[in-house]
């Protein structure tokens, strides 16, 4: 009877078995740079086959390994969902180490987290000579990392289809509650995929009109769809963009931090389903409040010189860091203190749950005004029964108790990060800003590490910090925080 | 293939998880969301919170699109209304729980056909039929009859009296191939067994035989054939009224229950049943309703494990076949290693029989459930299959399977060495669960 079957505290095998599957399809991913590499008469090629060669050397191995059951718990699968990120950041910081960057080891671990989480934060100082292998491999571990890894591994390895996938796929995809698309959860990953790669071969394709090369129409693709935000040039895409490329990348920054879900509902023909959405309306509500601060800011400063910087710029300011893409201005740091609090109130944000936006999420805010609003209604009227509903939904107290203690959490993570920062040494504006900008993924800096968020000065204890910080960020805090209470571990 | 199951009750989720495990796409349909959390969660499969007859949550949930639709909610006219409506949303095939025998009569089946309604389960009826089934056959602990009665799978725990025990299979004393030995369940594991296995006492034995080899089979387990007449059912539930019902002329029935209305009722209802108000759990009560002149001792309560353990005391008094309900299927596997006749499950009859159904709408899927960690699965074997190459003892075979019996031109037989399948044939396969895959390989 499966009832007695022994079963040992953690699964290891199956554990090391799934990171092999992982590891194997990180080693495919790299076949892109490596094949560019080639195609560009570059040497970093070779250091591509090592890395692709050792990665996969692995991961074959591991997957080769006698397992005794597949059975998955929920400690193995947040275990496994913590171990995954990280195992895979540091094969993924081969091609930095080997390929003609010079990295050490901290900054290629950095650049690697800091891709796979969509934070954008980069620590080379210049892009100049960094061979184009290299570049698109970051964008790529950005475009993976952006819907999720494990969320791709459910959809191509049916060994995952079952129950075990079920809760990887809850530790991973954000939000409080987790729309299934389809019954099976490798449908849902293949849904869910397929709407991603749509929108960005739709990206790529448009950006492919406009004056950028093929490469850079591809690099800014996979960076942008994924609300990353690695720069592929030193000029930033703001400054050197024509009008058209911004408005391009604006709607699809935009369509990223929408919930995929309703984009694949909406494609699918059902209309009703987007238009009703509570948090849809918030977030199109909230970009247009912030939209016309920056514009009354930048009026009240005398910025304004032409009709583009009261149209497009700001517009594409406020949904590039609500989303966590983390494009910047280039005259951003001379906007002033309005635009700065605006910018620190919109990273906190977020954008919606389920999508490939990074920060605390719209729904979160959305369910707690609420709440606050029957609240205060309350006081005025005790015996008021009152329920906090979204999207014509009442949302049962489990839920709104989590929302709590997530944003509870969110703030007490800024709190111990940006002070062990400021003990570690830097400026009290600067850790707070890097840490809530590490936290929501979104990749900005402030005065030492400069507006666009180059990270090359920070020291290499806060760069491990970080990383960890924005891992934390990227998985909705519980996951990776939950391996490190005492009650995980003990049997 | 899609399939909406609506309503999260126990038959609901053990039919969801069971299936979710077999690759079908699972909606799961409740108004209340807090059963469905903890589902949702654990297992691969959709969750929906919305009542199960409203046409927008069914429409939401793909109705028009659905393969099979169950209805399972408690409720039997909810269930029916469900699944008319879910039948003109376009459902391919639907199922509804019912309560009621009427609707079971053939001449009444016909309205609700004309509402939309194919399959009709009623488990409490499915459970005594299955008591009524062990009743007759009490030697056996288990009773499954294959291709309505051709081909029966017989599942017997051996004690002392058979000339069976510590024999290897290969040296079995019969000469003629009149039955497989296709299981054996030994300390809460199944084993497939091959000629070199050993049969050791207080083994159950799952037999795979015809009619005609019934009395041999019997014989060699050391068992001997006894008629029941008189059976002491405790508890007055939704089971014992349906069996009470139906074999009321067939068996002289005494029902004890702890409820006085429920006696008042159920004495108006079976006016040749003896009703006794009293705790079946007192043993001078028992006593007091002379329980050892009884042939049986049917535990029937809500409560398993006041049905285990009553089971084990009539067992004391020398009742010799106790049937025990057993709801929690955590207790099933301790039930069955206890000395406890046959051990009855509403949920697991319930589910085997739309697996049944599923297999009629669904050619390419050919399980059918009968053991906790075993399949039985039935398989037509296809043009040029690699098992029709040679007679089976020239096969090599993966281990983990028997060949049980076949099915040719509606004619069952048992399979041997020098039988040839030949395609067409559908063939009893007996393996463990999770490797059917490899053995489908086999039939295709």
């Amino acid at each position: 009877m499966p009832f007695f079957e022994h079963r040992s505290y953690i699964n290891f095998r199956m554990l090391v078995r799934v990171i092999g599957w992982l590891l194997t399809i990180e080693a495919t991913f790299m076949i892109v740079p490596c094949v560019v590499g080639l195609l560009c008469g570059e040497h970093s090629f070779v250091g591509f086959l090592i890395c692709i060669a050792i990665t996969g050397g692995c991961g074959m191995g591991m997957v080769s390994l006698p397992r005794k059951s597949r059975e998955m718990g929920k400690r193995e699968a947040v275990l496994l969902t913590g171990m995954i990120w990280i195992i895979l950041s540091f094969f993924g910081m081969l091609p930095f180490l080997i390929c003609g960057t010079h990295m050490n080891v901290t900054d290629a671990f950095f650049e690697t987290m800091s891709g796979f989480t969509t934070t954008g934060a980069s620590v080379l100082n210049t892009l100049e000579g960094v061979p184009k292998s290299i570049l698109i491999w970051r964008c790529i571990v950005q475009w993976v990392g952006g819907l999720g890894i494990i969320l791709f591994t459910l959809a191509v390895v049916p060994m995952l289809n079952y129950q075990g996938g079920m809760q990887l796929f809850n530790a991973e995809v954000t939000g409080i509650t987790h729309d299934k698309l389809r019954p099976r959860i490798s449908s849902t990953a293949q849904g869910l995929w397929l709407v991603y790669i749509i929108l960005t071969t739709l990206l790529i394709g448009l950006l492919c009109f406009s004056e950028m090369s093929f490469f850079d129409a591809v690099c800014y693709g996979l960076s942008t769809m994924s609300t990353g935000g690695f720069s592929n040039n030193d000029m930033s895409i703001t400054e050197a963009g024509s009008v058209y490329v911004k408005t391009v990348l604006l709607i699809f920054m935009f369509l990223g931090g929408v919930n995929f879900s309703l984009i694949f509902k909406a494609a699918q023909g059902n209309f009703k389903a987007a238009l009703r959405n509570d948090v849809l309306k918030w977030y199109l509500g909230i970009i247009l409040v912030c939209y016309l601060l920056l514009c009354l800011n930048l009026w009240v400063n005398g910025l304004v010189e032409n009709i583009k910087d009261v149209t497009i710029d700001p517009l594409f300011q406020a949904v590039s860091i609500l989303s966590s893409t983390g494009l910047t201005e280039p005259d951003f740091a001379d906007w002033g203190p309005v635009a700065v609090i605006v910018l620190v109130v919109m990273m906190f944000m977020g954008a919606c749950a389920g999508s490939t936006s990074g920060g605390a999420k719209i729904d979160r805010f959305l369910i707690l005004f609420k709440f606050i609003k029957n609240e205060f209604y309350k006081m005025m009227h005790p015996s008021a029964v009152t329920t906090v509903s979204i999207n014509g939904k009442g949302t049962p107290p489990g839920v709104l108790m989590k929302t709590l203690a997530f944003l509870f959490l969110y703030v007490i993570v800024v709190i111990a990060g940006g002070s062990l920062l400021v003990i570690i040494g830097l400026p009290l504006k600067d850790s707070f800003f890097i840490c809530l900008s590490a936290i929501s993924n979104t990749g900005l800096g402030t005065d030492i590490t400069g507006i666009s968020g180059n990270f090359a000065l920070v020291p290499d204890i806060a760069k491990w910090l970080l990383a960890f910080i924005m891992l934390v960020g990227r998985l909705e805090l519980f996951t990776i925080l939950l391996i490190f209470t005492p009650s995980f571990w003990r049997k | 293939m899609k399939i909406v199951i609506a309503g999260a009750g126990e038959v609901g989720t053990h039919l969801a998880k069971m299936l979710s495990n077999e690759n079908q796409d699972i909606i799961l349909l409740d108004s209340d969301q807090s059963r469905l959390d903890a589902i949702d969660s654990n297992y691969n499969l959709m969750t929906w919170n919305g009542s199960t007859s409203s046409f927008e949550s069914l429409r939401d949930v793909g109705i028009p699109k659905t393969d099979l639709y169950i209805a399972v909610t408690p409720y039997e006219t909810r269930n029916i209304t469900s699944c008319a409506i879910a039948k003109h949303l376009g459902a391919k095939k639907t199922v509804a729980r019912i309560d009621n025998y009427e609707f079971l009569v053939p001449e009444n089946g016909s309205v609700l056909r004309q509402l939309g309604v194919d399959f009709l389960i009623y488990p409490e009826d499915l459970a005594a039929d299955e008591i009524n089934l062990a009743l007759e056959h009490n030697w056996a602990r288990y009773w499954g009859e294959l291709h309505n009665g051709g081909l029966l799978l017989i599942g017997v725990k051996l004690h002392g009296a058979s000339p069976l025990l510590n024999c290897k299979l290969k040296d079995l004393p019969v000469k003629a191939h009149d039955f497989h030995i296709a299981a054996i369940k030994r300390n809460n594991e199944t084993i497939i067994p091959n000629g070199n296995d050993e049969i050791l006492q207080d083994d159950i034995l799952y037999f795979i035989t015809t009619p005609p080899f019934i009395q041999e089979v019997r014989d060699l387990c050391g068992k001997k054939k006894r008629v029941v007449k008189k059976a002491l059912i405790m508890g007055g539930t939704r089971i014992a009224r349906r069996f009470a019902r139906r074999y009321h002329d067939k068996y002289h029935l005494k029902i004890i229950d702890n409820d006085r209305e429920n006696c008042e009722t159920m004495a108006t209802t079976f006016p040749d049943c003896e009703i006794v108000l009293g705790d079946g759990r007192d043993i001078e009560v028992l006593r007091e309703n002379n329980i050892y002149q009884y042939d049986a001792f049917l535990a029937l309560t809500d409560y398993s494990e006041t049905n285990i353990l009553s089971c084990l005391t009539a067992k004391e008094f020398g009742v010799p076949k106790t049937i025990a309900d057993v709801e929690n299927l955590q207790f099933f596997g301790q039930a069955e290693s206890l000395n406890i006749g046959t051990i009855i499950n509403k949920k697991l009859l319930a589910s085997s029989h739309i697996f049944q159904i599923l297999l009629d709408t669904d050619a390419n899927n050919a399980k059918c459930l009968a053991l906790a960690d075993a399949e039985v699965a039935e398989l037509q074997v296809k043009e040029g299959a690699k098992i029709t190459k040679a007679p089976v003892k020239d096969l090599r075979l993966p281990f983990g399977m028997t060949l049980a019996a076949m099915v040719r031109n509606d004619q069952c037989l048992l399979v041997g060495g020098n039988t040839h399948i030949q395609p067409g044939d559908y063939v009893v396969v007996f393996c463990l669960s999770g490797t059917i895959n490899k053995i489908e390989k086999w039939f295709n």
